[in-house]
């Protein structure tokens, strides 16, 4: 069965009167999910498992996929509006998000992040539909030494993340780097820095750094700011109308970032967390206006919101075609397909092209609907700025509590929510940058896995980095993109010694 | 001070409500020594959502239901985290309570031989093994080894040439199920390289050639071997299993090598169950394994029945511990 064919009969899944009306369930219980600071599409994909025993597995599947991927586009809402991530993927969101929202131009930046969200969904199922047999090649072309490349490549950036002072986002960096580190080692199965407290075998759950850190440090400025009435400086909510030249300025990192996504996600591992950070930095990069970023700027928001989108979807490429589960939403979407009796793998799209293209069409749909859901609504979400804000710190602490305990309902997060808190608002004081902290978290538990895994397989040669072309290209990219920043600052400063 | 009264009045009546509640649960073995469960009974599955104890947990309590083979409700609560720990030690802080079970496999075994968990085994009471599962030994498709001879003649030649790797730590279950099998070939097990790949990458250096073998449950070998990705050199289990595929993995006896590993799945309650308890539920595990409707629970996960009674369960807990502590402790890992 080609492609085509096969997307009719996903169509016809997709388009039945049960199709519209799960993807539709789906797609709204995610979106509503997303938008809870904490609460994340795992949970909600779980609690699913047991009410859909016994349904027709298509459009089950199809409604836990929607889920998804709309939780995804539901939680930029609150990482816009409150600094507070909805999910782990939409933490880069709040980098540029808020400080629009803050600007009273939250109306607007909550329709830039449903658009981009809107393109890097549809870009990426489309990929998605045209390359998924192909793609599982790229999903297992990645070996221990390409990951380490990889996460390496993406350390290089924690510089371009920080604004003012190199030298603390590199100490928030290391600080980082030591709490990833917390936890057994998945090498040597010896505890590091747990002192014998269970709790801490796992290591820290990325939502407790991120919500500390954004959420809880937020809500304690708040406190001590508490001039203003409301949150955003300027009471309206801003048009939600896009000029020609925002859209303009969008259409630049939303293209890019759809397919850099895209790729991110189709690697076991990554997902959407990394994949929205990786387009942000690249954006920064590229970008003719690097210290616009973190201050509100169009192409910071555009980036990640297109690219985690379009990340989740990539995340179905090794699930759908080889069976793999790239991150922790989908081990539990493998759980739930393997208690609806169906096996994914290399032979889904011939056993079941049902399922297979089911799911894949059913992800246009779901697109359109987020984005005509969404919208609309925006206007309505966007008076959450104007609560009195006693009553919107009270909600966001809340929130952030039910979304750390739902994690593993342990009361020992609950506090390390507020270490992290304290930890954060401290860094706020002091003007340390968390976006490196985050970044060293995220990256640093898999690189370091990564490059011992690798030394386990070369028996200590360092070489195994080099030898293959896919880790040396990778380690070019990132000595290359910390040797010219260093070089055009030498050279200006030669010009200018010269020309004095 | 009326208010004062009301108030210690209504604190008196429930106090002699909570009396009512906690004896009605503890006297339930009745004279005639016979125990009933009279309220919910809360099984743990010490781990996330979709996993292997979830699913276990999750089906049993269904088919339970859906049969009447146990009237009283069972609802499954998750306690992640800790590899088991944490869950362990909830289920161990309700000593003597008959209404609280859970699920468990080999870690719970491993974990605690690890030095990872303060509760192991005996620290609870064994009601029911369920079903068995077996690990399987897999590699590329285009690989070089035909069975586990030719990989084992390799390792004894030249063991950095082979790298292994599984999901689950070093020192637990993927790890062990392969240190014991190629000690049992004469492979010298202090020199097998194992690489843990805990974020779903395992199979994945499989297939592109990073590692050689994948250490794994056979569960997790069908649809690539069905798909030509990978071949599976032996597997674990004692004989031939049945089904599809699942009949063509040679078993690593077959090939000369005496020695197997099977992953146990049981319940376990918290200790000090009360005697009549551990009866009643051991009889109630027996007849829900020879219900149609689990055998079919079974043949869709691809599951082995292995049914044994808490005694029979706690000997056979007692020889695995020690023959999987001497190995840890002969390859270094022993605490």
């Amino acid at each position: 069965m080609d492609a085509f064919q096969g997307l009719l009969t996903g169509f016809q899944v997709a388009l039945s009167l049960e199709g519209i009306m799960f993807v539709l369930i789906g797609v709204i219980v995610g979106t509503l999910i997303g938008m809870m600071p904490g609460l994340g599409p795992i949970s909600a994909i779980a609690i699913m498992i047991p009410i859909t025993y016994g349904m027709d597995p298509a459009p089950a599947l199809v409604m836990m996929a929607g889920v998804y991927y709309g939780a995804v586009f539901g939680g930029s809402t609150s990482s816009i509006l409150l600094n507070a991530p909805g999910i782990s993927g939409t933490v880069a969101t709040a980098f540029d998000g808020y400080p629009m929202a803050q600007q009273g131009k939250a109306g607007k930046a909550l329709a830039i992040a449903a658009i981009s969200s809107f393109i890097g969904g549809t870009v990426s199922v489309v990929l998605l539909m045209l390359l998924a047999p192909a793609l599982s090649s790229v999903a297992i072309s990645f070996g221990p030494p390409a990951y380490f490349a990889l996460m390496f490549m993406g350390l290089t950036a924690i510089s371009s993340l920080s604004e003012g002072s190199t030298i603390k986002a590199m100490i928030a960096a290391v600080a980082g780097f030591m709490v990833v580190t917390i936890g057994i080692d998945p090498q040597t199965g010896t505890q590091r820095f747990t002192f014998g407290n269970v709790n801490l075998f796992d290591g820290f759950d990325f939502l407790i750094i991120a919500l500390g850190l954004f959420a809880v440090a937020e809500v304690c400025m708040l406190i001590l700011n508490r001039k203003n009435r409301s949150l955003s400086d300027d009471q309206k909510l801003g048009s939600l109308k896009l000029s020609k030249a925002d859209l303009k300025e969008m259409s630049g990192p939303v293209s890019r970032q759809s397919f850099v996504g895209f790729l991110l996600g189709v690697l076991p591992g990554a997902g959407a967390t990394i994949a929205s950070f990786i387009s942000y930095i690249f954006e920064k990069r590229i970008a003719k206006n690097p210290e616009e970023f973190g201050k509100g700027s169009i192409k910071g928001l555009a980036a990640p919101e297109s690219s985690n989108n379009a990340a989740t979807s990539g995340a179905f490429v090794p699930l759908l075609s080889l069976g793999i589960p790239g991150s922790g939403t989908t081990a539990v979407m493998l759980g739930a397909f393997l208690v609806l009796g169906v096996q994914p793998g290399p032979l889904l799209m011939t056993d079941r092209p049902e399922i297979f293209w089911g799911i894949i069409a059913s992800m246009y749909l779901g697109n359109v609907f987020l984005l005509i859901l969404n919208l609309p609504l925006i206007p309505y979400l966007a008076k959450i700025l104007s609560i009195p804000r006693p009553l919107l710190i009270s909600l966001v602490i809340m929130f952030s509590l039910i979304g750390v305990y739902s994690i593993s309902f342990n009361v020992f997060d609950l506090y390390m929510l507020l270490v992290f808190g304290a930890l954060g608002f401290a860094m706020r004081i002091f003007s340390f940058p968390a976006p490196p902290f985050i970044l060293a978290f995220i990256l640093g538990g898999m690189m370091e896995q990564a490059f011992r895994q690798s030394m386990t397989i070369s028996n200590g040669s360092l070489s195994i980095f080099v030898d293959t072309p896919l880790p040396l290209s990778l380690l070019l990219v990132a000595l290359i993109s910390l040797l010219v920043p260093a070089f055009l600052k030498w050279r200006s400063n030669r010009l200018a010694y010269k020309q004095r | 001070m009326k208010k004062t009264i009301f108030a210690s009045v209504l604190t008196v009546s429930a106090l002699a409500f909570a009396g009512c509640g906690s004896e009605d649960a503890s006297n339930t073995a009745g004279e005639d020594g016979n125990f009933e469960p009279s309220k919910t009974i809360e099984v743990v599955a010490p781990a996330g959502s979709g996993g292997g104890w979830d699913t276990t947990a999750r089906e049993v309590a269904r088919v339970f239901g859906e049969t009447e083979i146990i009237d009283e409700n069972m609802t499954v609560i998750n306690r992640e985290g800790g590899g088991g720990a944490i869950g362990w030690a909830y289920v161990h802080a309700k000593e003597g309570d008959a209404h609280s079970m859970f699920v468990a496999s080999p870690p719970l075994m491993f974990v605690p031989l690890n030095g990872q968990s303060e509760h192991g085994h005996e620290d609870f009471t064994p009601l029911a093994n369920m079903i068995a599962d077996y690990g399987a030994f897999a590699v590329r498709e285009d690989s070089e080894f035909e069975d586990l001879n030719d990989l084992f003649d390799q390792m004894k030649d030249d063991p950095e040439s082979i790298t292994v790797i599984g999901t689950s730590a070093p020192g637990s279950m993927d790890h062990m199920q392969f240190v014991r099998i190629a000690k049992a070939a004469g492979v010298d097990p202090t020199k097998i390289k194992y690489v843990s790949d805990q974020e779903g990458g395992a199979l994945t250096a499989v297939l592109n050639g990073s590692v050689d073998v994948f250490s794994t449950g056979v569960g997790e070998t069908i649809e690539q071997v069905r798909a030509g990705n990978i071949k599976v050199l032996g597997v674990t289990a004692e004989e031939r299993m049945e089904g599809e595929v699942l009949s063509e993995f040679p078993t690593a006896i077959e090939q000369g090598i005496d020695e197997s590993f099977v992953n146990w799945r049981g319940f376990f309650g918290p200790p000090g169950m009360d005697e009549a308890a551990v009866d009643y539920y051991e009889a109630k595990f027996q007849e829900l394994s020879e219900s149609e409707e689990f055998a079919e629970v079974r043949e869709k996960y691809g599951w082995n029945e292995m049914y044994m009674d808490s005694e029979e369960y706690s000997e056979f807990l007692e020889g695995e511990k020690e023959e999987i502590a001497a190995l840890l402790e002969e390859i270094g890992l022993g605490q």
